[in-house]
C-alpha cells in the first residue's frame, strides 16, 4: 500500500497566530484577506464536504457557500478562538444540510470490484483505485462517522475540538472515530494484503 | 496500520489519515478556481447588496403608496355599499310601470 511508504503528512492544522488580524481586516472589507483566509482553508472546507456529500461537485458548492455564509456572519466570531473550528463548524452544517436536500443521491459510480475487492489494478491506477475504495468505505459510514474520523485523522483535529465542531459529546466523537477506523483499517488491511 | 487499535485511540493515525486525504483531496490546482469562485460569488453578493439597498428605498415608498392606495379604496368601496336603498315596504307599495312584455302577454292571453 502505497501510503506506508510516504512519510506521513503532518495534520493539516493551519498557523492561527495572525488569523485575528487577518478577521479585522475582513470585517473591515478587505476583500484581499478574505482570499487569503479562503486560500488558507479551501483544502480542509473541501475535504470535509466531500467526505459528506460523496460528489465533488456538491462538496465544492457546500464549502463555497460555507465560506461566504462565514463571512457574513463573521461579526458573531470570537477572536480569542481557534477560527479553524469555528469555520468547520459551518462547513459541517452546510454540508450536511445540503445532503438532507439532495433528493436523488448522487454518488461516484464505483467499480463494484473495487469496493468488494476484486482484481488488483496495475501499478499505475493503484493509487487511484485505493481511493476510489476509500472513498466507498466511507460512503457506506454514517456521514457524522465520516466526519469525525476525516477531522481527526486528516485535519489533526482533537476529540475536544471536532466535539465543538459537530455539536456532539467527546465520548461520543472517540466511539465515532473508533467505529469508522475499524471499518476503513479492514479495508486497507485487505489492500496491503494483496500487495 | 493494521493491528487492532485499542478503544477510543486517541492518537491520529498516520497511514491511514494520508490515504484518506488522498481520496478526498481535489484535483491538485483546483484550489486557485475555487477561491476565484468564490471571491466572484463575494463580489455578486456585495452588488446585490447594493441593490438591497436601492430596492429597500423604493420599497418604502411603494409600502406607502399602498397604504394610502387601501385607504382610499377601502373608503369608496364603504361609501358604494353604504347607500341607502328603498326598503322592502317601499319597494311593494312603489308606483311601478307595467313592463311592455308583461302587458302584451296579458293581452294575448285573453
Amino acid at each position: 500500500m502505497k501510503p506506508d511508504s510516504q512519510p506521513p503528512e503532518p495534520a493539516a492544522r493551519i498557523p492561527e497566530q495572525d488569523e485575528a488580524g487577518l478577521v479585522a481586516r475582513i470585517r473591515a472589507g478587505d476583500r484581499a484577506a478574505f482570499g487569503v483566509l479562503a486560500e488558507r482553508y479551501a483544502g480542509v472546507a473541501r475535504r470535509v464536504a466531500r467526505a459528506v456529500l460523496g460528489d465533488p461537485d456538491d462538496a465544492d458548492d457546500a464549502a463555497q457557500d460555507a465560506l461566504l455564509s462565514a463571512l457574513v456572519k463573521l461579526d458573531q466570531y470570537d477572536p480569542r478562538r481557534p477560527f479553524g473550528p469555528w469555520l468547520l463548524r459551518i462547513v459541517a452544517n452546510a454540508a450536511t444540510d445540503r445532503r438532507r436536500r439532495r433528493k436523488v443521491r448522487r454518488v461516484e459510480q464505483l467499480d463494484p470490484a473495487l469496493v468488494a475487492g476484486g482484481a488488483r489494478p496495475d501499478a499505475t491506477t493503484e493509487q487511484r483505485a485505493l481511493s476510489e475504495r476509500l472513498r466507498a468505505a466511507l460512503a457506506e459510514l454514517p456521514h457524522r462517522r465520516r466526519m469525525a474520523v476525516v477531522l481527526f485523522d486528516v485535519e489533526g483535529y482533537s476529540h475536544a475540538e471536532i466535539a465543538g465542531i459537530l455539536g456532539i459529546p467527546e465520548g461520543t466523537v472517540r466511539s465515532e472515530v473508533f467505529h469508522a477506523r475499524r471499518r476503513l483499517r479492514v479495508l486497507l488491511a485487505d489492500w496491503k494484503e494483496q500487495e | 496500520m493494521t493491528r487492532e487499535p485499542l478503544p477510543f485511540d486517541h492518537r491520529p493515525d498516520p497511514a491511514l489519515g494520508a490515504a484518506l486525504r488522498q481520496a478526498l483531496e481535489p484535483p491538485e490546482g483546483s484550489h486557485a478556481a475555487f477561491v476565484a469562485r468564490l471571491l466572484a460569488r463575494v463580489d455578486d453578493s456585495r452588488g446585490a447588496g447594493s441593490w438591497d439597498r436601492v430596492l429597500a428605498r423604493w420599497a418604502r415608498v411603494g409600502v406607502a403608496a399602498a397604504v394610502l392606495f387601501s385607504l382610499a379604496a377601502g373608503y369608496l368601496v364603504g361609501r358604494a355599499t353604504a347607500a341607502p336603498g328603498p326598503s322592502v315596504a317601499e319597494a311593494l307599495i312603489a308606483p311601478r310601470t307595467p313592463v311592455v312584455e308583461v302587458v302584451l302577454a296579458s293581452v294575448l292571453g285573453n
